[in-house]
């Protein structure tokens, strides 16, 4: 980057906010280093940032924790790194309301044990919560187990400020739950991978936290049999908050023991979680259950988080890592046949699932992954998850697969609307180009 | 368009199209050129492309409950009815989507799929009434959006008719969908990116306990005060509902609900979910509501007792014309810790008017339903009734609330949007509608101020025709 302009850069922001050269590589994609990377104090630099991106046609990437920062095609040229690390503030939090008004660069730990302090919290809960971004989870749609009740960023969030591609500060949506003022921007901003505008500010909604919260591991040999439990437990009058589906790969990697499970997560006041546990056993027995166990306390949460962070992109021997959406129902099925596609190229597959929404994280892994290897066996599962009218994304791999994979499905015709949005909101096309569905 | 669709399909006579001038908010009138009566999402396409080549504008209706003029066509044009498409087309128990068409009423798929023990949650009070498809343009609510959240959190996928006829399908039947979540901003975009034709929505397990109970307030304020202090206990209910001294008094004499006559307010809670523990989160309920003061708390005692307090609830909007020939709902929304304030500020400007006000709302998510009385045949009234309306909303802005719950903008409110929304955040949101309908022939004139809407605003009384002819009397 010119010196000139990284001049103005540090302008905006100060000098100590500023990162060029060698001291950007922290924030590459796909082996592209950014040309500089700022860090914003406030909404007005933000937008500061942007009018000056616009000016000059400099590409600009918004990065919250960088957990979901592999998302997305090879960057063709990575210009400004926007890292909101610095936006912490919680606005305004109302427990009455339950309502808060957050900055989108608070981590989802801090803001939990914000919340906390007043007897809530926020029910999205996805993995690496202390790295992970308010803005980050939403601009990716990031979810975990207990969307099965709570639903995902679309359920929680009521109002968004963004700075537009312009530099301009927009505000959709508002404070109060209950809203249809208007088109729900807030929504369109879900997913939105930073292609439409700077998540700033955001208004959630929130829960009390629960008096009692246990999950329970129930153990069966096949994931056939694990998830007949599952849709019985869809049937029956309990009201998990999460609900699991666990392969065998990944019961072994956590070192649950050996075949696969059904992982339940229960939450309420403590007359409804005792009668849950001891319904889930009640239920499952006579479905071939192996054996359950049911966790509190600092060993629920170490589940919880072992679940969520296995197969983290780039360590250990993640070889790639792709997301499904399917029908609840046909889970068990391709969660049985991608094991042996992985199998049949010399590869091993981990497979979880949110089993009662139906959206499943497959990870490959294998000593020493051949690219050939890899680049079939994701190759199989696409069209296996495609051809069950469900949707495959691959969320992280290495840029010798990138390069063979597509990381989105083939858009259907509604992508010329999504093209149509971009192309008003974006005009330079200069939020994120290049990364997201269909080349937006 | 009678080739299009058959014959039988398609009114013009402008008797016959008196029928649909208004919707629910009949202060506002628009007259169509015509109303057709497709049946399959393909006649839509048809029809919406005949429209887009001609330059005629058009504009969906369903049952025509909205509160907002929200279906009128207010340049004239087409109005497309979708109540000959009603089907539910596929129920998948398992995995617990229905799929229906646009013109189902609300009602009607939680009696389809209430035999095999599921619902559909958003009940919005017209819901005997009206239809999912309008359910979508409006993201509807209902009382048990408090727990259950509005149409919004509960529709997986649309196949809709964009504004240039083209028929697709915006997500479908599984989550997380790849690209902009266009399901979620269609939903409560009041018509104006196109017309959806099947609907695939989430139905809900029934609970296995429902516990309905009614507080009792000598004050409006200690009902108020109930409601954050049961949010304060960590309970959410299924629903909040607050019903004023002149509800109770319309509700009791259409329905005889059993409502206190001689209370100031009344709570209608609801708590449902597991049976295990519900009668502990009663007791909590209860507990919060004596404490600020009820002089009455008591559980409905079986079904039938539950479901005459509801139609006190449900059906209060009707029960207004025992006191009034006419009145006009606002649908504000304000932070429910405000609740005590607004609801004063609301009685002191529609005194000032010289006005009466009935309050029947969401009292749990802060959404208000003030009901300004008026009499339509007193000259000056709803001139008035209108003035006493946007200083509401205009209140409800000031504390941090919106100017629509769930009825949507639609004509009534396309002035008050500068209330909550500046400048740039209109403009985007009209950038976003561009994306969906560049020539702006797909519900024109609502949401946003436009050039030319023929809408007629005034005394709802005028002769009809066949009045005019001496075959009917209006008594």
């Amino acid at each position: 980057m010119q010196p000139a302009l990284v001049d103005k850069l540090r302008g905006i922001v100060g000098g100590a906010h500023v990162l060029t050269g060698v001291e950007c590589s922290p924030h590459a994609l796909d082996g592209r280093a950014p040309e500089a990377v700022a860090f914003p104090g406030s909404k007005e630099e933000v937008s500061a940032l942007l009018a000056l991106a616009a000016e000059e046609a400099i590409p600009v990437t918004p990065w919250g924790g960088g957990t979901k920062m592999a998302i997305g095609a090879p960057p063709s040229r990575l210009g400004l790194v926007l890292g909101l690390k610095r936006l912490t503030r919680v606005v305004e939090h109302e427990p009455a309301d339950l309502t808060a008004t957050v900055e989108c660069g608070i981590t989802l730990a801090a803001l939990q044990s914000e919340l906390g302090k007043r007897g809530q919290w926020m029910s999205l809960d996805p993995a690496h919560p202390e790295r992970a971004t308010l803005g980050g989870i939403l601009a990716s749609n990031a979810s975990g187990p207990r969307r099965h009740l709570y639903g995902t960023a679309r359920d929680v969030l009521i109002g968004i400020t963004v700075v537009a591609a312009d530099g301009a500060i927009v505000r959709g949506g508002g404070k109060v739950v209950k809203n249809v003022a208007g088109y729900d921007l807030p929504k369109l901003y879900v997913g939105s991978f930073g292609t439409l505008g700077v998540l700033v500010e955001a208004t959630l909604k929130l829960r009390p936290r629960p008096e009692a919260d246990r999950l329970a591991i129930a153990r069966f040999d096949r994931i056939k049999e694990a998830g007949q439990a599952v849709r019985a437990l869809m049937a029956s009058d309990l009201i998990p908050s999460a609900l699991e589906l666990v392969d065998g790969e990944t019961l072994r990697a956590l070192e649950l023991g050996e075949g696969c499970a059904v992982v339940i997560g229960v939450d309420g006041i403590r007359e409804q979680v005792d009668w849950q546990c001891a319904e889930i056993g009640r239920l499952l027995g006579p479905l071939g259950l192996k054996d359950s166990v049911v966790l509190d306390g600092e060993a629920r949460d170490a589940a919880w988080r072992g679940l969520g962070e296995l197969g983290r992109a780039g360590v250990d021997d993640t070889a790639a890592v792709m997301k499904w959406g399917v029908l609840p129902t046909v889970l068990p099925e391709v969660m049985e046949a991608g094991s042996a596609a992985a199998q049949r190229s010399g590869l091993v597959a981990r497979i979880t699932a949110h089993a009662g929404v139906g959206v499943a994280r497959a990870v490959l892994a294998g000593g020493s992954a051949d690219t050939n290897a890899v680049v079939a066996t994701l190759t199989d599962w696409r069209a296996m998850i495609n051809g069950a009218a469900g949707h495959a994304l691959l969320e992280w791999a290495p840029l010798a697969v990138k390069e063979r994979v597509a990381v989105w499905d083939t858009p259907g015709p509604a992508l010329r609307i999504m093209k149509g949005i971009k192309e008003r909101l974006d005009p330079r096309g200069i939020l994120n180009p290049g990364r997201f569905v269909g080349s937006i | 368009m009678e080739a299009l669709l058959g014959p039988g399909s398609v009114l013009s006579d402008p008797e016959e199209l008196l029928v649909y001038e208004s919707d629910g908010l009949v202060l506002f009138r628009a007259l169509a050129d015509f109303v057709v009566f497709p049946t399959t999402a393909e006649q839509v396409s048809a029809l919406v492309k005949l429209a887009s080549r001609e330059g005629i504008p058009f504009v969906a209706r369903g049952a025509g409950t909205g509160l907002s003029g929200g279906c009128l066509p207010a340049e004239g044009g087409l109005v497309i009815s979708l109540m000959r498409m009603n089907r539910v087309l596929e129920v998948d128990y398992e995995n617990q989507i229905a799929i229906v068409e646009p013109g189902l009423v609300n009602l009607h798929l939680s009696w389809a799929v209430g035999p095999q023990g599921f619902y559909y949650a958003p009940d919005p009070s017209s819901q005997q009434a009206c239809t999912i498809g309008g359910n979508i343009a409006t993201n509807s609510g209902g009382p048990h959006t408090l727990k259950y959240g509005v149409t919004a959190n509960h529709v997986l996928g649309l196949e809709v008719v964009l504004p240039d006829g083209e028929l697709l399908w915006l997500g479908g039947k599984t989550r997380d969908a790849q690209g902009y979540d266009l399901v979620g901003v269609f939903v409560g975009s009041e018509g104006t990116f196109g017309i959806a034709t099947k609907i695939a929505v989430r139905i809900l397990k029934k609970p296995q306990a429902v516990r309905t109970i009614l507080a009792v307030f000598d004050q409006i304020d200690q009902a108020s005060e109930s409601v954050s202090a049961i949010i304060a206990r960590g309970l959410i209910p299924a629903a909040m509902e607050m019903i004023d001294a002149i509800t109770i008094q319309a509700v009791n004499d259409a329905f005889s609900c059993g409502y206190p006559p001689d209370a100031a307010a009344a709570l209608l809670i609801e708590l449902d979910g597991l049976a295990a523990g519900i009668d502990e989160q009663v007791g909590r309920v209860v507990q919060a509501c004596r404490d600020c003061g009820a002089r009455e708390v008591r559980m409905a005692r079986d079904e039938a007792e539950r479901q005459l307090l509801w139609k006190g609830r449900k059906s209060a909007f009707g029960a207004m014309g025992r006191l009034t020939p006419a009145y006009m709902v606002m649908d504000g929304v304000i932070p429910r810790t405000k609740l005590p304030y607004v609801l004063r500020r609301v009685n002191e400007i529609v005194a000032a008017h010289g006005l009466r006000v009935a309050n029947v709302f969401h009292a749990g998510d802060g959404n208000l339903h003030p009901l300004v009385l008026y009499d339509p045949r007193v000259p000056g009234e709803e001139g008035r009734v209108v003035t006493a309306g946007a200083e509401i909303l205009k209140v409800c802005a000031e504390v941090g609330g919106s100017i629509s719950g769930e009825h949507g903008i639609g004509l009534e409110k396309v002035d008050y949007m500068p209330f909550i929304f500046s400048e740039a955040d209109l403009a985007c949101m009209h950038r976003v509608k561009e994306a969906f309908n560049p020539t702006g022939l797909c519900n024109p004139g609502k949401i946003f101020p436009t050039r030319k809407a023929c809408v007629e605003v005034g005394p709802a009384y005028r002769p009809h025709p066949i009045e005019e002819k001496g075959l009917a009397q209006r008594f």
